[in-house]
């Protein structure tokens, strides 16, 4: 079985670390084993996720751990800022509410692309984490 | 008697020339550098010489017996003016032209660095065995100091070569222009290719909307097929892109998006609502010859 990677933080700081830490998601994900459109869901979600980063808070880090264990390996993205805060959780989980005159889709949208999705946000920190999973 | 350094190197410079680059052409495993791209040996070669010229100015005066080999950072400070300023900038040329060859040939920073560390050895070496009795301390800590230096000088002039080279990457990929093509009379095609951020969706949607005006396209073709990641933000300026188009009468055939891409698209909730859409970048073409009634037929056998 390939081993993972070991684990990688990327700092979050400008549009070029979107593409660094899809890119690393990505990689991430093809070294454990997972297929194309896993690939492709993963690095979407991280995309979304370190772009809110760079369009809310300024700045931030993407966390990429990827795990192996007795019956399946996943990979689990942690992704942190210490911006102002989502100030309304649910809103912001709900298809079509934007602030930003985006679609609305990007929080609701990333839910949906992986298989675990915890967000947790006040002022001065939101973190999300997502994982992918593949049973053996 | 002790033998100064200045005289070592003067008297077995030509045999440590040859024995620094034999050595490094028939480099084992063993040594912690991989063996010199023939090309490499030419700039060392004339790098030697600034090395030998600058190691030859004994820090008489610079380097005082007092001094501990416990406080180098003091030692070197004091050890710099040494070399004259004419014999460093020689130095500094050959070091960036050696750096500039070694990322040329694409080689390893780590040999380049083992090549220098190499020489200092033999230095090292031609130097004990010459003073057969007590060799001098303080010639020792200069060589020692003097190729600390190198190594940084030679890890600055990486350092900026890469710098260089990335910014000259990024300025590149900024200036890949975003072509529309006459594909044919009234249709317009344009491939996407790479990053779509604002800046990027904005120039896009300009040339388009130009070039739709120009040639009055009923049709126009966007593949995707070059955009490795279409999320909601690179959508929507897709989208954007799209209306503005409509507006000035042009219909959007979408193609190249991949099947994981449509997948994710979906999962998403991103609809491209009533675009239409084909798999390759051939059945879109096939759409917007329809769109416009045109067809591409064989020749017939007669005229061929």
């Amino acid at each position: 079985m390939n081993e993972p990677a070991p684990a990688e933080r990327i700092a979050i700081r400008t549009h070029n670390d979107i593409v660094t830490a899809r890119h690393a998601a990505r990689e991430h994900s093809a070294r454990l084993g997972f297929g194309r459109a896993y690939q492709t869901r993963l690095a979407t979600a991280v995309s979304e996720l370190t772009r809110n980063v760079i369009q809310y808070a300024g700045e931030g880090s993407c966390l990429i751990e990827g795990q192996n264990d007795a019956d399946g390996c996943s990979i689990q993205v942690t992704v942190e800022d210490h911006g102002p805060g989502i100030p309304d959780l649910a809103l912001a989980l709900a298809d079509g509410f934007s602030t930003s005159g985006g679609l609305g889709a990007g929080l609701p949208g990333t839910r949906r692309l992986v298989d675990h999705f915890q967000i947790s946000s006040e002022p001065g920190l939101t973190r999300v984490v997502i994982r992918i999973r593949k049973a053996r | 008697m002790t033998q100064s350094l200045a005289q070592v190197l003067h008297s077995h410079q030509d045999a440590l020339l040859e024995q620094w680059l034999r050595d490094l052409s028939e480099a084992s495993a063993d040594v912690g550098f991989a063996p010199v791209h023939p090309e490499l040996i030419e700039p060392l070669r004339k790098l030697f010489p600034a090395i030998i010229a600058q190691l030859g100015q004994a820090p008489d005066a610079a380097v005082s017996p007092q001094s501990s080999p416990a406080s180098p950072a003091s030692a070197s400070e004091s050890a710099q003016p040494a070399a004259s300023s004419e014999q460093r900038a020689a130095l500094d040329a050959q070091l960036q032209q050696l750096i500039a060859e070694q990322a040329r040939l694409q080689r390893n920073l780590s040999d380049t660095l083992g090549f220098l560390l190499h020489l200092k050895h033999l230095l090292l070496k031609a130097l004990l065995s010459a003073a057969d009795q007590a060799v001098e301390e303080r010639a020792i800590l200069w060589l020692d100091q003097y190729f600390e230096q190198i190594a940084q000088q030679t890890l600055e002039h990486a350092l900026a070569q890469r710098d260089r080279y990335i910014s000259e990457q990024s300025l590149s990929i900024m200036e890949l222009s975003t072509p529309v093509l006459r594909l044919w009379h009234q249709i317009l095609l344009l491939p996407l290719v790479g990053v779509i951020d604002t800046g990027r969706a904005r120039q896009i949607t300009d040339h388009l909307l130009e070039a739709i005006a120009k040639y009055e396209a009923r049709v126009t073709v966007i593949d995707l097929t070059g955009v490795p990641i279409i999320d909601t933000s690179v959508a929507q300026h897709i989208m954007k892109t799209i209306d503005a188009a409509r507006l000035l009468g042009s219909r959007v055939v979408l193609t190249g998006i991949s099947p994981e891409g449509a997948q994710t698209l979906t999962k998403l909730g991103i609809r491209f609502g009533d675009v239409i859409s084909r798999a390759s970048l051939r059945a879109g073409i096939a759409e917007a010859l329809l769109i416009t009634g045109k067809r591409i037929a064989a020749m017939e056998a007669g005229t061929r």
